[in-house]
């Protein structure tokens, strides 16, 4: 008895012939060093932190921990700026993803019909993206600065200027000013995602829909954004992953402040570990996010089975 | 013919709009390094950059470690590329060829890794390096990026392997070759590309890495970039132009690198999501 025969073979596996490739211990050969790798580094200290979310231990003695069952867990539910965390993020993440996505489409639609340039146009783009997250925060802490910043002087001049001047410190601008710092980070990739997509989109059939009379709108909507869709669906899956895990850029804008308005559940997790020592419900927090990733991957697939068995109708 | 001009028009400068927005802070960034102090605090800044101020570059590698954290941000970037693509191929190579047992929970615990935040992961990675005695080392800074890389790596080789028939390597089989000899010889450069495509990934992410490198390096000899630059923000001492040459020094190789690779990542990284 072969591993091969044991498991199910693919469809398209029916001409391989057997003992394909050496004996059957050969599969195991190639994947073991980037397995144990992945066991050490990931899954022994996502265990640990696992554990840890059940138990009440600080920075100070983290080899002493002691086990209070879900206190932690309740103890984050029942408190307020918790809950104000949860809604930061929630509203962080969708901005993104909305943003992101939305202005990503927009550039990708100029970007999709020939002109003298686009090529240059299309590499300059997507400058934002390779530019590292530490020299963009420090930028755009620069440019958003109180008093020589060019954001607030060009708002000044015009007559917009924000009362107190430090947009970072703001507790109504802070998270606006993040958010456009983070989707400005974004739409490059999600625009040359989405330009390769359109791209793939068949002439034949805009110019048919063109040819029956169909608007400009009319043809977006029946032929290119069915054939964009998926993309789109991924692009927003991978937006809503990456900005719950979006660290850095954060903690160096505003460190979650003021008053906790760009707390995210990574900077919350982030300073109850290495601010307030508790390593417990740090890892409570990290257990929710973890566990709102999950919820966010299963909905996706739900969501795409049902729009692929709609169009199959 | 006349509406169709206008059409084109409005394209355009709605082009160079969106250009102006992607690429202002970066110009930003190099006309605040080459201001002179009277023209960074006027009433009205100065909008181009003076290059007769050049010589803040050069001030700024002198200024502090900064050729030490750029080395040491290349080193780190250096060594978690080539481990992650070293363990990447046969991991890769395992999941398109063989079927074995356990493959479907790989494939998952892969992708599972993806969602996980780093700030998750520092303080058990911390307490387990501390163990193995890999705190304020390179060496364990770059194993705790391999590990958070090797899964997106391991999956976009799989996806390349995916694309190549399989009758060549039956061919170098029937001529007796084993299969690691196989992977190495016939496979892996017909993957070059998608190779490439991850070691820009693997490198980017390790040059930009900054939790870890905050947390795990102690000795300021060893500190990379990321965590010199981000000291800056929020201190005083250093003159800003110092600061944003620095930054730009930080910025400009990686910019300039994803450019010339950019075609394979956008490949890479889509074929790799598309397939996961």
């Amino acid at each position: 008895m072969t591993v091969l025969e044991q498991t199910k073979v693919p469809r398209s596996a029916g001409r391989r012939r057997r003992s394909p490739l050496g004996s059957r211990w050969t599969p195991y050969l190639f994947l073991a060093p980037a397995a144990l790798f992945i066991v050490v580094f990931q899954a022994i200290p996502l265990a640990q932190e696992i554990f840890l979310s059940f138990t009440r231990t600080t920075l100070l003695n983290p080899t002493r921990s002691r086990w209070v069952g879900l206190d932690n867990f309740v103890r984050i539910f029942g408190d307020e700026d918790f809950h104000r965390t949860l809604v930061t993020t929630i509203v962080y993440v969708v901005v993104c993803v909305v943003g992101a996505v939305g202005s990503g489409l927009v550039v990708a639609l100029l970007l999709n019909k020939g002109f003298r340039g686009r090529g240059v146009a299309r590499a300059l783009i997507t400058v934002p993206w390779a530019a590292p997250g530490i020299a963009v925060a420090l930028i755009a802490t620069w440019m958003l600065n109180a008093q020589y910043g060019i954001v607030n002087r060009f708002l000044n001049a015009v007559g917009l200027g924000v009362p107190g001047g430090s947009i970072l410190d703001s507790p109504k601008y802070a998270l606006p000013a993040v958010l456009a710092t983070t989707i400005w980070q974004l739409f490059p990739f999600t625009s040359v995602v989405l330009l390769s997509a359109l791209q793939s989109v068949p002439h034949d059939l805009t110019e048919a829909a063109t040819m029956d009379g169909a608007g400009r709108w009319a043809t977006f909507r029946v032929v290119t954004w069915q054939v964009i869709k998926p993309v789109v669906g991924l692009l927003a899956l991978l937006m809503t992953i990456w900005s719950l895990r979006r660290f850095e850029l954060i903690w160096l804008m505003t460190k979650g402040g003021p008053v906790g308005r760009t707390e995210t559940l990574v900077i919350d997790l982030y300073s109850n570990a290495f601010e307030s020592k508790e390593l417990g419900s740090a890892a409570a927090i990290g257990m929710v996010g973890v566990v709102i990733s999950l919820i966010v991957i299963m909905g996706s697939r739900f969501v795409a089975r049902a729009v692929t068995k709609e169009n199959l109708r | 013919m006349r509406r169709f001009r206008i059409g084109l028009t409005l394209r355009i400068v709605a082009v160079l709009v969106v250009l102006g927005i992607a690429a202002f802070p970066l110009y930003w960034m190099l006309v605040t390094a080459l201001s002179s102090n009277a023209d960074l605090f006027a009433e009205r800044p100065r909008l181009l950059p003076d290059f007769s101020h050049f010589g803040v570059f050069v001030d700024g590698l002198a200024e502090g470690k900064v050729g030490g954290w750029l080395l040491n941000s290349l080193l780190i970037a250096v060594g978690t590329t080539v481990l992650s693509i070293g363990l990447g191929i046969p991991l890769g190579y395992a999941l398109s060829r063989f079927s074995f047992r356990g493959k479907a929970v790989l494939t998952v615990v892969l992708l599972f890794t993806q969602m996980l935040p780093e700030a998750l992961m520092v303080v058990p990675l911390f307490s387990l390096f501390r163990r193995f005695n890999l705190l304020d080392s390179l060496a364990g800074l770059i194993l705790a990026n391999v590990a958070f890389v090797l899964p997106i790596v391991a999956l976009i080789l799989k996806g390349a392997i995916d694309g190549l028939p399989r009758e060549l390597e039956e061919a170098a089989r029937v001529d007796g070759a084993r299969p690691l000899a196989v992977l190495t010889r016939v496979n892996v450069p017909l993957i070059a590309p998608s190779i490439a495509a991850t070691a820009v990934i693997s490198f980017f992410h390790a040059w930009n890495e900054y939790v870890f490198a905050v947390t795990f390096i102690f000795t300021p000899e060893k500190q990379p970039a990321s965590v010199g630059i981000a000291n800056f923000i929020g201190e005083l001492g250093t003159p800003i132009q110092t600061v944003m040459a620095v930054a730009f020094m930080f910025t400009l190789p990686a910019v300039a690198f994803y450019l010339f690779a950019q075609k394979y990542v956008v490949a890479g990284m889509t074929a790799g999501a598309v397939k996961g």
